[in-house]
């Protein structure tokens, strides 16, 4: 008998319609990615990732190196800077710096150290306005230096994303302070202590809701407390504060997730040896529920890294390292989003979304490999 | 000789379920005791209430009395000193999933002992109690997850006997376990019968039959009928506990 293979037209329209909305989920997420990381990518490098975002001026006082062919010990290029608006500039700029250079123990006027480095833009040599020159005239207005230091006003180009990097890691270390231990006591709370009834339902209900709350709402209720109220300002313990709330609900559920995963026959094999409560959950519930409460933490970190809304309001943008807790600073999230709107500057937005993407991927790459590690034994 | 564990009157609920009725119980010291009958008989049950493991579930009720050496373990004993005196066995192997000698050292460690020598001393006399050091004395500081099922069972044995219990309980030891380990550790709860009191939950009539001196048959949480096992398997008193041990139900 022959068997025909025949498609009914009803099950072929719902195969189609279930493989146009496949490709088309897949397409969105090539298409924003491929997006990003082709506008963004281009520029990630070591600079970007290490340096300044603010350009920064200072006087230098260079000390030149004896008996060497070159004292200052630079080698300088001409290069061109974007102004405000869109005129370009042409400068003079440190293309490399020789071994011999004394330039890295260089003091500004305010007798701190300030290390020259590459890309650095000389402005002014010994009061010479050297901007326009060309790289052989400043070459002469150095060799012909008879003294044995040099005082020039430099500019450090900004553009980098270090201070974000630094304020990012900041807030996640801060932030996960306050809410993993509040939400791992109250998760053993309510997994080991709390009895059954309609008081657990209620923290059940109410941490389920708190979950649900858009972040811009957290954002207001933590302007409104942390950064008036409590009087703390703009700062980076308004937002970790602010974050650590946010977070709490996540804490709290996957905590008790993983605390319920734990066999009961462990419990009962510790009360069963004449083990206290508080014995058995430090030494068996606890530890066996370990790997559960790392993913939490890694989730809650990647919630850290893609908050905006919240952070906007209660830790403000400022571009530097927060010098204290109580000092404005902007994650990466949140500077992506004021370069974007306030410097319309796409290819910088996308440049930081590209670091941020990189980072959630090996953030979610390494819960999937200690979760999958630990749930071997 | 005094008797071990004496039970009066001992009635359980699970909330409005009477899951024991009035039972009387006498149980001698160095002898091996077994408790049979059908699923849901309350025999395991009953293995609970003598060191208060009931305890854990909610809205679980006891009358009555249970002694232990005369004291009422529900009113004069402290629990977790009631738990160091009676150890217990679980149906599955449940290992911690930590090393073989921190498994045996968790009660020691729990009462407070800390000196390593001592911990020392008291994992290997354990495990060589249990009959188990032989196989893991070079692993020792493996995963206890990572033996066999009868190896993992006699290292929980071990791990009670650790904190040097004065009785075992041990709910169907062998049910998770392949014919060679359930042999092992029917000899080596007849070894440990000259120290311990044992009282062992079985489905298995042969097992009862080989290992205890006393043999109990619960039904429907009661108890039908409890005398030497030569006896319960020859001459049974009751009709029902003959139709049992014979096959017809269960």
């Amino acid at each position: 008998m022959k068997m025909k293979k025949k498609i009914n037209p009803k099950e072929g329209f719902i195969y189609g319609l279930i493989g146009v909305a496949t490709l088309f989920t897949i397409g969105i997420l090539v298409f924003i990615l491929g997006f990003i990381f082709s506008k963004g990518l281009p520029h990630v490098n070591l600079y970007f990732l290490t340096s300044q975002f603010d350009s920064t001026s200072a006087y230098v006082d260079v000390k030149l190196s004896e008996g060497s062919q070159n004292p200052l010990g630079l080698i300088l290029e001409e290069t061109t800077i974007k102004e405000k608006g869109s005129n370009e500039k042409k400068v003079i700029a440190i293309k490399e710096i020789e071994k011999t250079s004394l330039g890295e123990d260089a003091i500004n006027n305010q007798g701190q150290p300030l290390a020259l480095s590459e890309k650095d833009i000389i402005n002014r040599v010994n009061g010479i306005n050297v901007e326009g020159k060309s790289v052989e005239e400043v070459n002469q207005i150095l060799n012909s230096i008879n003294k044995d230091t040099v005082t020039m006003r430099i500019t450090k180009q900004g553009g980098g994303i270090f201070p974000m990097i630094i304020t990012t890691l900041m807030m996640i270390g801060l932030s996960l302070l306050f809410s993993v231990p509040i939400g791992v006591f109250a998760a053993i709370y309510l997994v080991e202590y709390a009895k059954p009834g309609k008081f657990v339902n209620l923290v059940r209900f109410a941490t389920e809701s708190l979950a649900g709350i858009p972040s811009i709402i957290y954002g207001l209720f933590g302007m409104i407390l942390f950064v008036l109220t409590l009087n703390l300002g703009y700062s980076l313990l308004a937002g970790a504060l602010t974050l650590s709330i946010i977070l709490l609900p996540v804490m709290i559920r996957q905590t008790e997730e993983s605390l319920k995963a734990v066999p009961d026959s462990y419990r009962e094999a510790s009360y069963g040896l004449g083990a206290n409560k508080i014995y058995t959950i430090t030494k068996v519930v606890l530890p066996t529920a370990v790997p559960g409460i790392v993913v939490a933490i890694i989730l809650s970190i990647g919630r850290i890294i893609g908050e905006s809304a919240a952070l906007l309001l209660t830790a403000g943008t400022a571009a530097k390292i927060p010098g204290s807790l109580l000092e404005s600073g902007s994650t990466l999230t949140v500077k992506a989003y004021t370069v974007a709107k306030e410097e319309a500057n796409i290819e910088l937005a996308s440049a930081i979304g590209s670091v941020i993407i990189i980072i959630i991927i090996i953030l979610n790459a390494l819960s999937k490999l200690i979760s999958k590690k630990f749930s071997k034994i | 000789m005094e008797n071990k564990f004496s039970i009066k009157n001992l009635d359980m609920y699970y909330g409005d379920f009477q899951a024991l009725k009035n039972i009387n119980m006498e149980i001698k010291p160095k002898e091996i005791t077994s408790l049979i009958g059908p699923s849901g008989c309350g025999k395991s049950t009953f293995l609970r209430t003598l060191n208060r493991m009931n305890d854990l579930i909610e809205g679980v009720r006891v009358e009555g009395e249970v002694l232990l050496d005369g004291e009422d373990i529900y009113k004069e004993i402290d629990v977790t000193k009631l738990r160091t005196r009676i150890g217990m066995v679980f149906q599955k192997p449940n290992p911690f999933p930590m090393s073989v000698y921190d498994n045996v050292a968790y009660g020691p460690r729990a009462h407070g002992i800390k000196k390593k020598s001592e911990l020392d001393e008291i994992v290997e006399r354990s495990l060589k109690r249990a009959a188990i050091w032989d196989e893991v004395k070079d692993r020792i500081k493996r995963n206890a997850l990572s033996l066999s099922g009868g190896q993992q069972q006699r290292i929980c044995i071990a791990r009670a006997l650790a904190v040097e219990p004065e009785v075992l309980l041990m709910d169907e030891p062998t049910s998770a376990l392949d014919p060679i380990s359930t042999l092992k550790v029917e000899d080596l709860a007849e070894e440990l019968k000259k120290e311990i009191t044992i009282i062992i939950v079985t489905h298995n009539m042969q097992q009862a039959a080989r290992i205890s001196d006393k043999t109990a048959f619960f039904l429907n949480g009661e108890l039908i009928e409890f005398d030497e096992t030569d006896f319960i398997f020859s001459t049974p008193r009751d009709k029902r506990t003959e139709d049992y041990i014979t096959g017809r139900f269960g």
